[in-house]
């Protein structure tokens, strides 16, 4: 890690230079979600980087494919004027991958099926005479679930099959994809620089590939991952001393009784959906992360004690060769497969030495860092104390754990924390990280797809601790506002605009602060 | 859920919060927490929760009876005294055979002694486990208990050699089965350092690992086309002292060596197995293959390998001149250098030009103020760290020893018994520290000239990373004052030279109590030939 989230006049981080990078496979074989998944990474480590994405601009454009010649994805000969008109399409895209470097910018992934060695080679010559290295992003699908899955969930409902019956629309667009098929090549030459990735993440194969943002490309990519999953993000429990990072104390009364309720709400929450996608939630491990902190990891104590409560049952009726064994976890019925760790990295945001003071007393002590702080959240480090960009930076191997988990994750955490992954998670601009507001009581629920994240927000919990704004009148115990002079767990959240994540469609985020291309009609969110 | 996990909790609870709520701001508020002349000096308020503050202590004791804890089975342990020790994190899921491929002389040992030191760093447990090795104490033992010398030079290692191929698969086989052995009984990466130069001795490889659920196998190749670097591999073989070499000039040596490389040659077959779980590397950082890479271990060693060079090159560690805190004894805080820190900071540009010349260097830096003035006076480009600060104390900050002994005895000698594991409350542990300098030491293997100014603590981590050194010893090692270390990395390890300025400076080294003076074990950069294992 040289220093991701930096910033430099230019804009260029790394001395890479510029970077092209040309996706090559079959429609259908995960090429959006990884482009995306790179994309949300790399701006995360502060490079300009930008998906041109082919069929976004041809539906833009053009229109849906009903506005299309018949043969304008059929094999064989076209009419000169879908010839035409494909070629408007991709010179349209060319178009904005110059626009984006001349602009600033350092990373295009430029996502078509680039099917052809010709039209890759002409393609790669083309920027590699501008000085650009051209790398080639190959993604191979054989697994016959992860291709249909694909096809369900996102590509019939494009606006390209509007209105169809979804069987229809099934089989209309694997037969756009077998005549694709027939011209495929896959990539042999190894003129260019090239990464390979099968099953989206299974297995990677890399070649030529130098350079340090390229290599820390390589390594985002081992690490990612299109299984079905869901994030929970909860805040730690109510502790004795809320406003010291230093006292590390234990949970309150009150923050025993939230743990038992977050446990009850996760499991209801999770079998629901579980169920609903027709899994067996035994059948799935629940991953468990926490801080290192105790008010944090104490709150994922009841989690614990269940688990072990259900496995001692079982071990009296089968021999138990560990929890992971499916058939073990399932005779108990309600046996919890679980497992915490305790990582580190995750501790909120060091206060330095405003460490115990409230706002008031900050705002009076240190007046100068003060009024710094307030003007810039992200980027002020109060005295010995972290920044948001400190905390960041620091949380960056935990990103990669995050995108590497295949099950279930909850995250318990602490509210700076979690505004840090959810930002990286939802693609937020660093600016904006100090300022969402993650109340305790909420769970979040952050579900992966291929353009983005789908998260939301529910609340199970009132009581101490929880933030109640003063109009609610719903203020029942006299100890209740005191939480508003939290400083040290609210740490920023005096500044202004404050930002509620709730339900986040997904439109919102592929359309996204600098997106050249939108993709329209995603907006349905269920 | 079934409800009798359910905790109800009675409604006294929260008055027992309200009134614990009430006590902290009491305490605040009454004349003797917060000191008025520390104001008035000041102009800050002392630190609330300080270990030695009134208030730490005072709030612990009176809040005892609302730490109930959770009803379940065994609740956890609730807060007392200042600190805890952590335990190592669960690698138990991680097993991993890493076979070597390569001819003789292509820094396979030089690959496998990298990847061993920093997997070991991260904790987790490897071993090399090398067929050479095996070979010689095996012969060495036969020689001293039958006095009968096997014949090690290059015929012993021709392909026509029937016998002697037999015994080299044989040794090649054992080693495999005392690595697998080793894994099973909870070690997490066996390097299998041997030449597996052809197709067939790899598929045996595989078929044998194959038969262990939950072992995966993943093969290294490294591949070395520069003449330079194999010839310069080859004089460090016959000139350190080998024992096939033992007794025979030099010239002789290195013509056998080079025949035995010319033996394996005839046989070397490139892993082109499309099935196989590799990683080739190519003129060390130059060029990396990786191929059905996957799982968690395994992406770090790509990721980790990819980033290696072999440049020559040197690390330069210091601490921080005499800060004024190290004068009065105190740990952790963010105070200026003293008089004697800032001399040393006037020393240093001299020195440093001494050692380095006109090479480029780049300087790293801590946040804290004591590193920053003591990179000021030097003419080089300089990076801030947030990293690189000072292990965190949490409730110590800012006191002397004798404060934190007479505070908390009991912690304090815990703290003593396991300095590694032991955390500071609402501060870091040593293991803490190593998680968080991880991308430091990532960096540091990209870079080339590198100064660094750190802290006793964050030195101490790094050092024992360059030196392979054990995580027992780690908190004790010596970084004194007023020093500059320097490290140049070599095949086998790193060559240490200490410049020392003659500028006064307090000794902040505690030695491990109730032992004899520890010493930290010499580290060295000689290769070894037998090997410990046997």
């Amino acid at each position: 890690m040289a220093a991701p989230l930096y910033t430099t006049a230019s804009g260029l981080l790394f001395h890479a230079g510029k970077i092209l990078i040309l996706t090559v496979g079959l429609p259908a074989r995960g090429k959006t979600h990884i482009s995306r998944a790179l994309e949300r990474y790399l701006r995360w480590m502060g490079v300009k980087t930008q998906v041109v994405s082919l069929g976004d601009y041809r539906r833009k454009t053009l229109g849906g494919a009903q506005k299309l010649p018949p043969d304008y994805f059929n094999l064989g000969e076209k009419s000169p004027e879908t010839m035409e008109l494909r070629k408007k399409v991709s010179d349209g895209c060319e178009k904005l991958i110059w626009d984006f470097f001349e602009g600033g910018g350092q990373v295009v992934i430029y996502d078509a099926n680039n099917g052809t060695r010709k039209n890759r080679q002409t393609l790669a010559e083309k920027f590699d005479k501008a000085g650009i290295h051209v790398i080639m992003l190959e993604s191979v699908c054989d697994n016959k679930e992860i291709i249909e899955t694909n096809i369900r969930n996102v590509k019939i409902s494009s606006p390209d099959y509007r209105g169809w019956d979804p069987d229809k629309a099934v089989e209309d667009y694997y037969t756009r994809i077998r005549d694709r098929e027939q011209s495929y090549e896959t990539i042999t030459e190894t003129t260019w620089p090239f990464i390979r990735i099968f099953n989206v993440g299974e297995k990677i194969m890399v070649n030529n590939i130098r350079g340090y943002l390229q290599s820390r490309i390589v390594f985002f990519l081992m690490n990612i991952h299109n299984r079905f999953r869901t994030i929970y993000f909860a805040r730690s429990g109510q502790s004795l001393i809320e406003h010291s990072y230093k006292a590390d104390s234990d949970l309150s009364p009150g923050g025993w009784e939230y743990s038992e309720r977050l446990k009850e709400f996760v499991l209801e929450k999770r079998a629901k959906s579980l169920e609903q996608r027709g899994f067996n939630p035994s059948d799935r491990r629940l991953v468990i992360w926490t801080s290192t902190r105790r008010r944090a990891h104490h709150t994922a104590w009841p989690f614990l004690s269940t688990a072990s409560a259900s496995s001692i049952s079982q071990s009296s009726s089968a021999p138990t060769d560990g929890v992971d064994h499916p058939t073990t976890t399932k005779a108990a019925g309600s046996g919890l497969n679980v497992k915490v760790i305790e990582k580190p990295q995750m501790s909120e945001i060091n206060p330095g030495v405003w460490d115990g003071l409230t706002p008031d007393q900050a705002r009076k002590f240190y007046p100068e860092e003060w009024a710094r702080f307030v003007k810039d959240p992200y980027a002020f480090r109060a005295p010995r104390a972290e920044s948001y960009h400190d905390l960041s930076v620091r949380l960056e191997p935990i990103l990669i754990e995050l995108e590497r988990e295949k099950e279930d994750l909850l995250i318990i955490g602490h509210s700076s924390v979690i505004r840090c992954l959810l930002s990286y998670l939802i693609g937020l601009p660093a600016s904006e990280i100090p300022a969402i507001e993650i109340a305790r009581g909420d769970l979040l629920e952050v579900i992966p797809t291929s353009y983005g994240v789908h998260s939301q927000a529910f609340h199970f919990w009132d009581g101490p601790g929880r933030r109640v704004d003063a109009e609610d009148g719903e203020v029942e115990l006299g100890y209740l506002h005191k939480d508003e002079t939290n400083f040290y767990e609210n740490y920023a959240e005096d500044t202004k605009g404050k930002k509620r994540v709730t339900t986040i469609d997904i439109a919102s985020l592929s359309n996204g602060v600098g997106e050249a291309i939108d993709t329209p009609q995603r907006t349905e969110s269920p | 859920m079934e409800d009798h996990n359910r905790v109800h909790f009675p409604r006294v609870s929260s008055q027992e919060l309200t009134k614990a709520l009430g006590i902290i701001e009491d305490m605040q508020a009454s004349e003797g927490v917060i000191d008025n002349t520390l104001l008035t000096d000041r102009a800050h308020p002392p630190v609330m929760f300080g270990a030695g503050g009134p208030m730490l202590k005072q709030f612990d004791q009176s809040t005892a009876s609302s730490r109930k804890g959770s009803q379940a089975p065994t609740p956890p342990r609730s807060v007392v005294g200042i600190g805890n020790k952590v335990a190592k994190p669960d690698y138990s899921e991680a097993k991993i055979v890493l076979a070597m491929v390569g001819l003789p002389a292509r820094g396979k040992s030089y690959l496998s002694n990298k990847l061993t030191r920093y997997l070991k760093w991260l904790e987790y447990d490897v071993q090399v486990f090398n067929v050479g090795q095996l070979r010689r104490s095996r012969a060495r033992q036969k020689a001293l208990q039958s006095g009968i010398q096997e014949d090690h030079t290059s015929s012993y290692f021709s392909h026509d050699n029937v016998e002697a191929t037999k015994s080299r698969d044989q040794l090649a086989e054992d080693s495999l089965e005392m690595l697998i052995q080793w894994l099973k009984k909870g070690g997490n990466v066996g390097i299998h350092d041997a030449t597996n130069s052809t197709r067939s001795r790899r598929a045996k490889i595989e078929v044998r690992v194959a038969k262990e659920k939950g072992i995966q196998v993943i093969f290294l190749e490294s591949v070395c086309n520069d003449p330079a670097v194999i010839a310069a591999n080859v004089a460090l073989k016959v000139s350190s002292g080998d024992p096939d070499y033992k007794d025979l000039p030099r010239e002789v040596a290195q013509r056998d060596f080079i025949k035995r490389i010319k033996e394996y040659e005839a046989v070397y077959e490139t892993i082109t197995e499309p099935h196989l779980s590799y990683l080739r590397i190519t003129d060390v950082g130059n060029e990396v293959t990786l191929s059905r890479i996957n799982g968690y271990l395994q992406s770090r060693i790509a990721f980790y390998l990819m980033n290696l060079h072999v440049k020559p090159r040197s690390i330069f560690f210091s601490r921080h001149g005499e800060s004024q805190y190290n004068v009065d004894g105190k740990i952790g805080g963010d105070s200026p250098l003293s008089a004697r820190g800032l001399e040393y900071a006037n020393a240093l540009p001299e020195l440093v030009r001494k050692h380095i010349g006109d090479a480029p260097l780049t300087v790293w830096t801590s946040t804290l103020q004591r590193t920053i003035q003591t990179a000021h006076y030097l003419p080089y480009p300089k990076l801030t760290w947030k990293s690189l600060d000072e292990l965190d104390a949490g409730v110590c900050d800012g006191m002397t020893y004798e404060e934190i002994e007479q505070a908390y005895p009991d912690d304090f000698a815990n703290r003593d018994e396991d300095k590694f594991n032991y955390r500071y409350r609402g501060g870091e542990s040593y293991r803490d520290v190593v998680v968080r300098l991880e991308p430091v030491i990532m960096e540091l293997e990209r870079q080339e000239n590198i100064l660094i100014f750190g802290h006793q603590a964050i030195l101490r981590c790094l050092y024992a990373y360059f030196h392979d050194l054990p995580q027992a010893d780690l908190p004790y090692i010596k970084i004194p004052l007023h020093t500059v270390i320097k490290l140049t990395p070599k095949a086998y390890g790193c060559d240490e030279e200490r410049y020392t300025l003659p500028i006064k400076a307090v000794d902040t080294h505690r030695p491990k109590p109730s032992s004899s003076q520890l010493e930290v074990p010499v580290a060295s950069a000689a290769r070894e030939y037998y090997g410990k294992h046997t």
